[in-house]
């Protein structure tokens, strides 16, 4: 069992490489943030299984930092970037 | 094996092919819009698979509650924040075509 | 077999470091930048250390991705007539650069690397199985709390934490000297969007309770003033994209004494128990676990405080500086 958590861990990092990807190609901020939210949720699926393997339930609460935090990127981005519109006209 | 591990392990396999699913629709899918749905749509269902593996293998229902929690949350904070970026970039697209056309 | 994870997390760590640092684009940088964060988060996770974890988590993914995202918009050029001023400015810099700073740079990574292999050296000296755990164990009793991260850093070495404090707030004093302290009574762009107020809404709660919970388990498990100081700030700033510059509305007394709060309550009562025989930051083991939360509570506050204040004035000093030339 504890093999088959370690390739699951393993495989959801690889996810993780290959967003890295979209990071150097995406052309514009928002296709860069999305990956943002990709490795947010990767992490979160990474710490869970990992809270079963190591069977160590606090590792929960480092996923819910992650999780409750991962909405202030993107309100920053809307909220930060609208302003720079509002600016040029 | 125990019966909690089988179960364990399927949902945890369903849950990979989900997360597989979205990180190359990621990649592949030619712009934003559809990479959002790919994203947001198949990594929380993953997310969601993963999340009830666990809760099955690690069976205590206090930590079932935490995880259920923080697939609701992820669910809140993924499903808003699609909204958000597709109409920040709906916005930006639509100033540049006016920059351009006037 | 469980080296696989170990040996992929250092590779991406050590990778996404360096990428970061010499990616080409500014919004590849900050991005990388995050990825770098969540992967540290994952070593510490390997490594044991869940507190660590939890703070590398809510300050990389939290407050330094708003602001890199702050400081993005800053240096991202407003039309094309600004676009090619930038670039000519940054041809001229780079020429400029080539020349002058060479040496410096020189003399900087030989620095660092000697330093780097001195704390090499005594990591390899440290004894197998050694280390300071067993001390702390034993002391464990009297420190007040039961898990041994927090008796070590809120007791045994008690000042190094009020020091971490003060560096904070002297990250806000830094950001005070460059933009001066002023009040921008100009409220933000208000949240105008109906989903976007629920969200926040919806967080402000959760934030505060989880922070909250994050501050008493720190007691007994991982957790503590830290984890709830950045996850209180990001009240704060939530607040602030919502329309709600929370530093416009507290009066200024307030907000300095919210600022210095943790710091101050911290020193005073560590010279409170020296008055009375004891070394500095010694509590008697009989109120230390009372006393200690209430010290994390104040210092998460103040922590709280100075990261809301350094990124409002961030955000606003940048913003405020165009309409200002404009007026001039």
């Amino acid at each position: 069992m504890d093999v088959f958590f370690i390739i699951v861990s393993v495989f959801l990092l690889l996810n993780i490489v290959l967003g890295l990807v979209r990071v150097w190609r995406g052309p514009t901020v928002a296709d860069r943030l999305l990956t943002t939210q990709l490795f947010g949720t990767t992490s979160i699926a990474i710490l869970l299984v990992m809270a079963g393997y190591l069977e160590e339930l606090t590792l929960l609460n480092v996923a819910i930092t992650f999780n409750v935090l991962a909405v202030l990127l993107v309100i920053g981005l809307v909220q930060v970037w609208k302003k720079k519109k509002g600016e040029t006209r | 094996m125990m019966i909690k591990e089988v179960i364990a392990i399927i949902l945890l396999v369903v849950g990979c092919f989900f997360f597989l699913a979205g990180t190359i629709g990621v990649l592949r899918f030619p712009d934003l819009f559809s990479r959002l749905h790919a994203l947001t749509k198949a990594d929380n269902l993953g997310l969601g698979f993963i999340a009830a593996g666990m809760a099955v293998y690690i069976a205590s229902p206090l930590a079932a509650l935490k995880i259920f929690f923080i697939w609701l949350f992820t669910l809140l904070a993924s499903s808003t924040s699609c909204y958000l970026i597709a109409r920040f970039q709906k916005e930006q697209e639509q100033s540049k075509n006016r920059k351009e056309q006037g | 077999m469980s080296i696989l994870i170990d040996i992929l997390l250092a590779i991406l760590g050590v990778y996404l470091a360096m990428q970061s640092l010499l990616a080409s684009r500014l919004s590849q940088s900050v991005f990388l930048f995050f990825a770098f964060g969540l992967a540290l988060a994952l070593a510490w996770v390997r490594l044991g250390a869940v507190d660590v974890a939890i703070t590398e988590a809510a300050i990389a993914a939290g407050f330094l991705g708003v602001l890199f995202l702050d400081a993005l918009r800053d240096f991202s050029p407003r039309d094309t007539e600004e676009q090619q001023n930038l670039t000519t400015v940054q041809n001229s810099l780079s020429r400029k650069e080539s020349k002058s700073l060479l040496l410096p740079r020189l003399a900087l990574v030989l620095g660092l690397g000697l330093f780097l292999l001195i704390a090499l050296e005594a990591v390899w000296k440290i004894p197998e199985g050694g280390g300071l755990t067993a001390a702390a164990e034993t002391l464990l009793p009297e420190s007040g709390v039961e898990h041994p991260v927090t008796a070590v850093l809120l007791n045994f070495r008690a000042y190094d934490t009020w020091l971490e404090i003060g560096v904070i707030l002297l990250g806000l004093l830094a950001v005070f000297a460059v933009g001066g302290i002023q009040i921008y009574r100009k409220p933000i762009a208000a949240a105008d969007d109906p989903l976007m107020r629920q969200v926040i809404l919806f967080f402000t709660p959760v934030l505060f309770l989880f922070g909250a919970f994050l501050l008493y388990i720190g007691k007994s498990g991982p957790g503590g003033a830290f984890q709830a100081g950045v996850l209180w700030g990001a009240i704060g700033i939530l607040l602030h994209f919502g329309g709600i510059p929370v530093y416009s509305w507290v009066p200024r007394w307030l907000g300095h004494l919210l600022l210095t709060l943790g710091l101050v309550f911290f020193l005073l009562l560590g010279f409170l128990f020296m008055a009375a025989g004891d070394n500095l930051f010694e509590y008697p083991p009989a109120y230390a676990g009372l006393l200690i939360l209430i010290v994390e509570t104040l210092a998460a506050i103040s922590i709280a405080a100075a990261l809301t204040a350094i990124f409002a004035n961030l955000n606003q000093m940048k913003k405020e500086q165009p309409n200002d030339t404009a007026q001039k």
